[in-house]
């Protein structure tokens, strides 16, 4: 029977919470190689947090957005924001922060292609717009999510579940941000939104896993609760997976038509964000928070019991 | 089945009509400032401006925008030392978005110490500084100064040159201002209510003015906005010379024509959020394009149709003759949404930026998702050997379940996102939600009904793309 028939009967056996050492190195392999990306490469914020610089040029030779941009990006300024004012009668093109010397150059780059004198290109420097502000009431408004959702978690489920997909989602994050500073994709008000895409994915894909167990564990009255787990896992392998390409495959789609069309590069980035993303929420919620919650829960006395009574049986039965 | 078939059309006949509708009547969502461009109005502060003013100006401006209903989602950026860049996206009353962005809204309660009928001051002729020869009006309000004429223009009535003498109470002593419409006297007007310091200064004010005679000018009390005198009402003569009026509340009479309304409910929203700490002048206003680009746009479209139709075609593959009901679902999914955005659109000035979009990709796997957790139960109890008629009733109670619990959770977060945050985090909260409590909506009604009257066809059993040949 090969593996899609056996995933698609959610007859998989697979021992998660057995591998769960394997799953944990992996998973700090990843941890460390991102926390890694901070330290070698700080985050590159975009200008909308950092402010940056505005020009502003006639254009007499009536070049387009296009234009403009590829102009700017073959003396090396990518990710500027290009906008073409009133009817093309002239650009306002914002860049983040430049050094003297590529100041020099983007301006001779803008009011060569724009058919203006460098003389005619206005320059101001340009504060953060409230980028700032959004990141500070984003952050606190995930702060009282995360509240919310545990209590609501504890409610429905149980307060080791909702810690454990806690847990899965501050994997998901440390992992997304690691990408943003190891490729040095601009931060941007949008990628926020992207990661609270992701933290609401994950976190939603938890849930469902954990329901499952929960399922379980009322019908069972006498099995480990790895066991218990285990066979969730198994039994969801298929619709975890089913689920994840679902939101993939649009994503990816984005993402491949994104590469092949030059000056898309935001969206290119905010699609390999997002999918590496729900690709780790996906991951974390079967091999990370099922597994620490299995471990968790053995530590209480009425499960330990189990355990060792189903080891027994195992045991005698050999 | 018959019943079920018509429940099935109704769903139907309302998801695509309405978006058939939203087509027609042009209510079709609006594209924020990243995806369409819109206005941008360039402002200048006078020489001199301490940044941490532009700074606090900016931040009473971002609320007073998306306040106004007819702009979500501007730009903002601090400029140079004393510009201001305001970025409005899709605007249709451009007029009135400049105003609201530009109106510095700097209100000031004065005692009136003299009047004279006409257009013209009686200090016309002379040379002095900060007055306008010709008028006799005074170029320059300072609101701290001891004496200003101003012109009075009050629609029915002649025009009067008011003397005006320094602020007693200011914008800050304004804790709350709302439009009312007057039904007795069919007058639209602002009420203010004062703070407790505005209350003690009011008294004040009104009871100096009581003691004049009525008629006599100075029995008037002067309204300011921005050098501008909105209007200058004498003191009632019920009003004691003693106390003045107290209770700490004031009210501007605007009119009763429907600019008058407009008027009122623009004045009581500038004072709401307080007066601009800065007097801009409005340097110029220009249409700009979108900041992504079109041929982002387009590509985004283009691959999100793929991606859909790849997901179509995925669901088809695994889940056979159930694929069809999850795609046409995600049609009603896709058509209700559309018409939505639309609605709040038009009525909300609710633009739909990059954020907006990704809410609903993920809103979309969101969807699919459902149905997959409701098709794998089905699988489950076909398995067990349920004929499909019986495994589909009996797998939607528990998958509805999971279903509730796990959008409930986005919702969680939907709700508190957008109750918290600001920007484009906004926009993607409210394409999230909307989505969410869809997908719940669609669940219970459509999905339920379909599967059901597909379990009593021949796509039930009997071949690889029925219901059954799924679970094999």
């Amino acid at each position: 029977m090969s593996v899609l028939t056996k995933l698609s009967r959610s007859e998989t056996k697979i021992d998660f919470v057995g591998n769960k050492r394997r799953w944990f190195t992996i998973s700090a392999i990843l941890i460390v190689i991102s926390l890694a990306g901070f330290g070698i490469r700080q985050l590159n914020l975009g200008i909308e947090f950092e402010g940056g610089l505005a020009l502003v040029s006639p254009n007499p030779a009536a070049a387009d957005v296009a234009d403009v941009r590829g102009a700017l990006e073959a003396v090396g300024v990518s990710g500027a924001t290009v906008q073409e004012i009133g009817d093309g009668e002239s650009f306002r093109v914002t860049t983040g922060v430049l050094d003297q010397e590529a100041e020099r150059e983007a301006v001779a780059a803008l009011a060569d292609v724009t058919g203006s004198d460098p003389g005619e290109v206005s320059i101001s420097a340009v504060g953060p717009s409230f980028g700032a502000l959004v990141l500070q009431r984003s952050l606190l408004a995930l702060g009282v999510f995360l509240g919310v959702v545990v209590l609501f978690i504890s409610w429905r489920l149980e307060f080791k579940m909702a810690m454990a997909g806690i847990a899965a989602l501050f994997h998901d994050l440390i992992i997304t941000l690691g990408i943003y500073s190891l490729t040095g994709f601009e931060v941007t008000p949008a990628t926020v939104v992207a990661i609270l895409t992701i933290l609401g994915y994950s976190l939603y894909d938890t849930v469902v896993v954990f329901d499952k167990v929960e399922e379980l564990v009322e019908e069972d009255d006498k099995n480990a609760y790895s066991d218990i787990v285990n066979n969730a896992m198994n039994s969801v392998l298929g619709r975890s997976l089913n689920t994840s390409l679902t939101s993939l495959l649009p994503i990816g789609s984005i993402l491949f038509v994104g590469s092949f069309v030059l000056g898309a590069s935001t969206l290119t980035e905010f699609a390999l964000a997002l999918f590496v993303g729900v690709a780790a929420g996906t991951y974390s919620s079967i091999f990370l928070a099922a597994p620490i919650l299995a471990t968790w829960k053995e530590t209480e006395e009425e499960w330990m019991e189990r355990a060792d009574r189903s080891a027994r049986r195992t045991k005698s039965r050999r | 089945m018959t019943r079920r078939l018509v429940g099935l059309a109704i769903v139907f006949l309302v998801s695509w009509g309405g978006l058939a509708a939203a087509i027609l009547t042009d209510t079709t969502p609006r594209l924020g400032l990243d995806l369409q461009g819109g206005t941008a109005v360039v402002l200048t502060a006078p020489d001199g401006t301490d940044p941490e003013l532009l700074e606090v100006a900016t931040q009473i401006m971002v609320s007073r925008i998306e306040d106004f209903g007819a702009v979500q989602e501007p730009e903002i950026t601090i400029s140079g030392d004393d510009t201001v860049v305001v970025q409005l996206p899709g605007v249709e009353d451009e007029q009135r978005a400049i105003d609201a962005v530009g109106q510095t809204g700097l209100l000031s309660f004065r005692p009136v110490l003299g009047s004279v009928a006409g257009s013209v001051g009686p200090l016309a002729g002379e040379d002095q500084p900060n007055l306008d020869p010709e008028t006799g009006l005074t170029i320059e309000d300072d609101i701290t100064a001891e004496s200003a004429w101003l012109l009075y223009q009050d629609p029915g009535v002649t025009n009067q040159v008011l003397e005006l003498g320094a602020a007693v109470l200011q914008g800050e002593h304004v804790s709350q201002a709302l439009p009312v419409f007057d039904p007795n006297s069919a007058v639209w007007a602002v009420t203010l209510d004062l703070t407790g310091e505005g209350a003690d200064l009011f008294a004040e004010l009104t009871a100096e003015a009581a003691s004049f005679p009525i008629g006599d000018p100075r029995r008037q009390i002067a309204i300011v906005l921005d050098g501008e005198v909105i209007t200058a009402p004498g003191v009632n003569p019920s009003v004691s010379p003693d106390t003045g009026i107290t209770g700490g509340t004031a009210q501007i009479t605007m009119g009763r024509t429907e600019d008058d309304q407009q008027q009122a409910q623009d004045l009581a929203l500038t004072l709401r959020y307080g007066s601009l700490p800065v007097a801009f002048e409005i340097s110029s206003v220009t249409k700009v394009s979108g900041t992504l680009g079109a041929d982002s746009l387009q590509s985004g479209i283009v691959a999100g149709l793929v991606g859909l139709g790849l997901v179509a075609l995925f669901l088809l593959l695994v889940y056979r003759a159930l694929g069809v009901v999850a795609i046409f679902g995600l049609t009603v999914f896709g058509t209700l949404l559309i018409a939505l955005f639309g609605a709040l659109g038009k009525l909300q000035g609710l633009t739909l930026t990059l954020a907006g979009v990704t809410g609903i990709i993920v809103a979309i796997g969101i969807t699919a998702d459902s149905y997959i957790v409701y098709f794998e139960r089905i699988k489950e109890k076909l398995r067990q050997g349920l004929a499909p008629v019986d495994a589909v009733e009996e797998a939607f109670k528990p998958a509805f379940r999971t279903i509730l619990t796990a959008d409930t959770v986005s919702l969680l977060g939907a709700v508190l996102l957008w109750a918290l945050a600001v920007g484009a985090v906004k926009g993607f909260a409210l394409s999230l939600g909307l989505a969410t409590v869809l997908d719940i909506f669609i669940a219970r009604t459509y999905t339920r009904r379909a599967v059901r009257a597909m379990a009593e066809t021949r796509l039930a059993e009997g071949g690889s793309f029925t219901i059954k040949g799924a679970a094999v």
